[in-house]
């Protein structure tokens, strides 16, 4: 008897230490240790910030991706409908006359909608394979995004840097200076992306997107509008890439057709790094912020190890392989090894 | 009732059937030929056309791996031809060195770093199972970075040996040479595809992976091999782009990735697996490289080509891919 409820303890131990979440934890902990050990006043304040503002746009794609691949899809245009929406911004408006940067971010906002309803009709009412379909949509963005800006440029008006550091702007009370040193705007994005999915994933529709995303057929034949929940779910994403907007041109005041390209990637990495499985209907969005943070801090660590900035694309490269690849294997193993305990058990 | 059943019994319903996608891509290229010599004239001519179906050449080619990778099924692509391709040409261009004497050495070369890609890209994609966009992706992603390292402290030396340059570049009286590889490729390919036991597995597998691995088919070793094949092609045509363009450089195949999908998908290639018409894809290419003429030669430029490119694109897998999947 006692040896049965002994082996009963160490068993659920061992179910709380294979779940993903565990493991995602204890990786960004290590993760953390090792860059604060590797940069002395990586805990100052002025460092914290600078390194939300560095990290902010990939987990604003990441969590928007998270969403997508929940709802059984993926989004290989992410990263150039990002461009489109910086584009877009930084044409939209004229550098002396504050009032075009409210007109900016409406169209672009309707631009963004756009974006999503047409993948979303890509992927769930016409049922195109999802990396395909984005894959195709994300050449239209491109096409559309070089037409407005050929080379990075255009114009920003002077407020639209209070999206990225707010003491830049001319003009701002004290007390919202200070308010800034401690919580950056980027954070503020963030945290906006999150409510905005914390609202969501408690309606009907939050809970279709897991079912759609889980098995399509048997939330059809339940009764749900699939289809509705995929678009519904590109449209969150577009959200999410639209703040990322916001921010870049906050920071750049420029528009640039390149910028997102290398992004999409190290989102659908980061997604799975934070326990988001490809084959959709499994994972936590807040999660897959933790993905976006831990993939950050691997390239912060990789930074700091001095190579050379031409290895930079191979070694992001291998990292996404390594990345999807171990994960991969964890949740097999995992998930293995929780079915052999649960079996003793019975 | 009666007259639609036997309508659609008749020979000539059938061969229309069959040959469907094949008459619509075509059409297309007619089309566009027509249209551009209304709004720009001196469009249609034998060497505009002649020149069109060189360019488009590369396009087919690269089409080729795509089609074998794509004809294997599970809904998998292969983004990184482009860059596989460019690496060939950048490595291979030092050893050349413009001399005819060592392309034995530049082609065992190819061949080896398109088994590596291939091999890479294979094993994760058939035996780990993870999503091929995504590896091939990453892929890409790697080789890049290869090149930028391997290009970053010097410059890219060497020339194509005259070989290759006549192979890829010249024209026998006025047709230009690689029609000639294209035709035998193609030659090659149909018959591998059509008239052996390894064609008819890969088909096996693309249409339903259930019924191959049931009738003895090793199904993960016959997607990993597509995909060494794939990359094979693709390491291949690096060496016929330096000889096509006499150097290498650092983007030089990277442009080729969606034509060449998108040229699978107006050739009619179901995008699921299981089928492949290397004719329709040739089409295919001849119609996107039509299209990007017509788009520069009204001024459009490179935005106008992926904007055309992609609705293309997806205008197409409305056709296709949608309506079959419907519920």
């Amino acid at each position: 008897m006692k040896k049965n409820s002994n082996a009963l303890g160490i068993s659920n131990l061992k179910k709380f230490i294979l779940k993903p979440e565990f493991s995602i934890v204890i990786m960004l902990v290590i993760m953390l240790v090792i860059a604060a050990v590797l940069q002395k006043n990586f805990f100052e304040i002025k460092s914290v910030v600078r390194n939300i503002n560095a990290y902010a746009p990939l987990i604003l794609l990441t969590m928007g991706q998270a969403v997508v691949i929940i709802s059984g899809g993926l989004d290989l245009s992410a990263g150039t409908s990002l461009s489109l929406l910086t584009c877009v911004l930084a044409t939209v408006m004229k550098r002396n006359d504050p009032v075009t940067g409210i007109y900016a971010i409406l169209i672009t906002f309707a631009v963004a909608v756009f974006i999503g309803v047409i993948n979303g009709i890509g992927i769930g009412y016409l049922r195109i394979p999802p990396v395909i379909a984005s894959f195709a949509t994300s050449f239209i963005w491109l096409g559309v995004a070089l037409f407005l800006r050929p080379t990075p440029g255009g114009e920003s008006v002077g407020w639209f840097k209070s999206f990225y550091n707010i003491s830049d702007v001319a003009g701002v009370p004290v007390f919202l200076k200070t308010f800034g040193t401690f919580v950056p705007p980027a954070l503020i994005l963030v945290i906006c992306g999150c409510i905005v999915w914390f609202i969501m994933s408690k309606t009907r529709t939050g809970r279709y997107i897991y079912a759609v995303g889980s098995n399509s057929d048997s939330a059809y034949m339940s009764g749900i509008n699939t289809a509705k929940a995929q678009m519904v779910a590109c449209i969150i994403n577009a959200f999410f890439i639209f703040l990322a907007a916001l921010f870049f041109v906050g920071q750049n005041q420029s528009g640039d057709a390149r910028l997102g390209d290398p992004l999409t990637l190290r989102a659908i990495a980061a997604a799975v790094v934070g326990g988001i499985a490809l084959s959709g209907g499994r994972g936590s969005v807040y999660f897959a912020l933790i993905g976006a943070l831990i993939l950050s801090l691997v390239s912060k660590i990789i930074f700091f190890a001095n190579i050379p900035n031409a290895y930079q694309t191979l070694v992001s490269g291998v990292i996404v392989i390594i990345a999807i690849a171990g994960s991969m294997i964890y949740t097999f193993y995992s998930k293995r090894t929780l079915l052999k305990g649960e079996k003793k058990i019975t | 009732m009666n007259s639609s059943i036997s309508r659609k019994n008749s020979t000539t319903y059938k061969i229309y059937d069959r040959y469907k996608k094949l008459i619509i891509a075509f059409l297309l290229i007619i089309f566009l030929f027509v249209l551009g010599e209304i709004i720009v004239s001196n469009f249609l001519s034998l060497g505009q056309i002649l020149l069109t179906i060189k360019l488009a050449s590369f396009i087919a080619l690269f089409g080729l791996c795509q089609m074998v990778v794509i004809a294997s099924g599970n809904s998998s692509l292969d983004l990184s031809v482009g860059y596989t391709a460019t690496m060939t040409a950048v490595f291979t261009a030092s050893i050349m060195d413009g001399k005819n004497e060592n392309l034995w050495m530049a082609v065992l070369i190819a061949i080896g770093l398109g088994v590596a890609v291939g091999f890479v890209n294979g094993v994760l994609t058939s035996y780990f199972r993870l999503p091929a966009l995504v590896v091939t992706l990453a892929m890409a992603n790697i080789l890049q970075g290869i090149i930028n390292v391997y290009t970053a402290g010097r410059n890219i030396t060497g020339k194509p040996s005259p070989i290759l340059r006549i192979m890829a570049a010249k024209s026998t009286s006025i047709f230009p040479n690689i029609l000639f590889i294209l035709i035998i490729g193609a030659t090659i390919v149909m018959i591998i595809l059509y008239k052996t036991k390894w064609g008819l597995m890969l088909f096996g597998v693309g249409s339903n992976e259930t019924t191959a691995y049931l009738s003895g088919v090793n199904v993960k070793l016959v997607r990993c091999i597509a995909f060494i094949i794939g990359g094979v092609i693709a390491s291949l045509i690096g060496l016929l782009l330096i000889g096509n363009m006499g150097i290498a450089f650092k983007d030089m195949g990277s442009n080729y990735v969606l034509p060449s999908i998108a040229a699978v998908v107006i050739g009619g290639v179901s995008l699921s697996g299981g089928d492949g018409n290397y004719i329709g894809v040739i089409l295919g290419a001849i119609f996107l490289q039509t299209l990007s003429n017509l788009l520069v030669a009204l001024g459009w430029g490179d935005a106008g080509k992926w904007l055309g490119y992609g609705t293309l694109l997806f205008i197409l897998l409305i056709i296709y891919v949608g309506n079959r999947r419907n519920r």
